[in-house]
């Protein structure tokens, strides 16, 4: 699974900059994510990993730098940045479900009404999907009725109903108690193997030895690393990952 | 075992102080208004001079209060919005509106604004006075019940691909409206009570029938009891009415 064959360049992100009024989350970074790459970001909290994924949909607006996906400009003026929205996944660290609606509901709206996709399809794909990630049963149930794990499933589940081309994932098993948190990994690994594209904050070191292809460790805003799931582990390059490893690793 | 012996010591359904005493006070006053009025010639002629103006108020309510919807939708929309045309047009009437008394606004309305307009109808001056006032109401109510619903719903909504408008309609609102049901139950018992303040633009509502009929008969004595009693019948059914809506709504998201 590791020699697997990457595609060309999907996400192309140059000198990004984030402020947030006088503090700058993110500094300058750079990086590629090519198709059917995983790309882990890891880092401390306030590194600025959070930002810079919220910047690839767009939910944060850059103040410098350059994003493209998929050949689009994200930066231009004239991009139509729902369009791109919806060839993006992101999956929230609170879940983010829709609370008045259910499972099944939560899965097709968008289809619905971004896709145009009849009823009836889109309950369609909504079953094929809550049955991929394994709570077909719970299709009626609403998102209060359901456990962390099986929410954060759903709405793995609701944003692949778009067919995204990329997925983002926000730190999406730090809300999550230690036994649910397997069941989101599962789902997401099955992803990776599918040769699904993700960039992923998240500290799940599992995660990171079984599916990441490079890993992005960041700092005050900045890119201190980049490398590999194996040398990470075995020889990180710089002190301050180093530094953060020995106090996430026990 | 506990619950069985506690319910077998129970002999009402309900406790001594989980009885809505107030409620079956209020029954006994109604009822012994509503008796008096069957059997006093006096009451029953008050009684049916002032069901036209029942009507009439119970009319106005349920227009004014449509159109105050409308423009309270309209202006908390606006008031929550980054445009700032949107958001200056709908802090402007909201900020106007509640800074002038309900009263002067129905005159104002009334007398200034409408006849040049060629506003002839008395009840639709009535209506548009009511309806501005209390949408500006209802626009903070409405703004209230769109920023209490969390900031990743509509992150969530856009990061689909849908626009502000479609999150919006399909996520935030839906939401939204279950959170304000109970204010804006509480506005239209409300507005029904300050519909009588129409009558100063001459239009025949309970209490501009009301101060006819004593002018007429010099009953004033039951004229104003029959009026005050009318109002609370309406309002007490109007706000059982709201409850049972909220308990309909509320119960499903369980």
């Amino acid at each position: 699974m590791k020699d697997k064959i990457l595609g060309p360049e999907i996400i192309k992100v140059e000198h990004l900059v984030k402020k947030f009024g006088h503090v700058v989350a993110v500094n300058d970074v750079s990086f590629n994510v090519r198709q059917g790459e995983v790309l882990v970001i890891i880092g401390p909290s306030g590194s600025g990993k959070s930002t810079t994924l919220r910047c690839l949909n767009y939910l944060e607006r850059p103040d410098g730098g350059r994003i493209v996906i998929d050949n689009i400009e994200l930066t231009h003026e004239q991009t139509d940045i729902n369009a791109v929205r919806a060839e993006v996944g992101m999956v929230f660290q609170q879940f983010n479900l829709f609370p008045h609606l259910t499972a099944l509901e939560n899965v097709t709206l968008a289809q619905r009404i971004v896709r145009k996709r009849s009823k009836e399809e889109a309950e369609k794909i909504a079953m094929e999907l809550l049955e991929k990630v394994g709570i077909p049963d719970k299709a009626d149930s609403y998102p209060a009725q359901l456990s962390g794990g099986q929410q954060q499933r759903v709405a793995i589940a609701r944003a692949l109903a778009m067919q995204p081309k990329i997925m983002l994932f926000d730190e999406p098993t730090s809300a999550l108690d230690p036994e649910m948190i397997k069941e989101v990994l599962d789902v997401m690994l099955e992803l990776a193997e599918e040769g699904m594209t993700m960039v992923v904050v998240s500290h799940e070191m599992g995660f990171v030895k079984a599916a990441a292809d490079r890993i992005l460790f960041m700092d005050a805003g900045k890119i201190v690393e980049e490398t590999t799931p194996t040398e990470l582990f075995t020889a990180p390059k710089e002190e301050r990952t180093r530094e953060f490893l020995s106090k996430i690793l026990h | 075992m506990l619950s069985e012996t506690e319910s077998k010591g129970k002999l009402l359904p309900i406790s001594f102080e989980n009885t809505p005493w107030w409620a079956l006070i209020l029954v006994v006053l109604i009822l012994a208004a509503a008796t008096a009025a069957f059997f006093s010639p006096i009451y029953q002629d008050t009684v049916e001079f002032l069901l036209a103006g029942v009507k009439i108020t119970i009319f106005l309510t349920v227009v004014a209060y449509a159109l105050a919807l409308v423009l309270g939708l309209l202006a908390g929309l606006g008031r929550v919005s980054k445009n700032p045309i949107l958001y200056t047009l709908g802090t402007l009437y909201v900020e106007i509106i509640r800074g002038i008394p309900l009263l002067v606004l129905l005159l104002y309305i009334g007398y200034v604004i409408a006849p040049p307009m060629h506003i002839r109808n008395l009840m639709t001056r009535g209506i548009l006075g009511l309806g501005i006032g209390y949408g500006a109401y209802l626009a903070e109510v409405f703004r209230a019940g769109i920023e209490s619903i969390g900031k990743g719903q509509m992150e969530a909504a856009r990061s689909l691909g849908m626009s502000y408008s479609q999150a919006m309609r399909y996520v935030i609102l839906p939401q939204a409206f279950r959170t304000i049901l109970p204010p804006l139950g509480n506005n239209l018992v409300a507005m029904l009570k300050d519909t009588s303040l129409v009558s100063v633009l001459s239009i025949r509502d309970l209490t501009y029938l009301g101060r006819l009929n004593v002018a007429r008969t010099f009953r004033t004595f039951a004229t104003w009891n029959m009026v005050a009693l009318m109002y609370l019948v309406m309002t007490i059914g109007l706000s059982l009415l709201v409850r049972w809506v909220e308990k309909k709504t509320s119960f499903e998201r369980r």
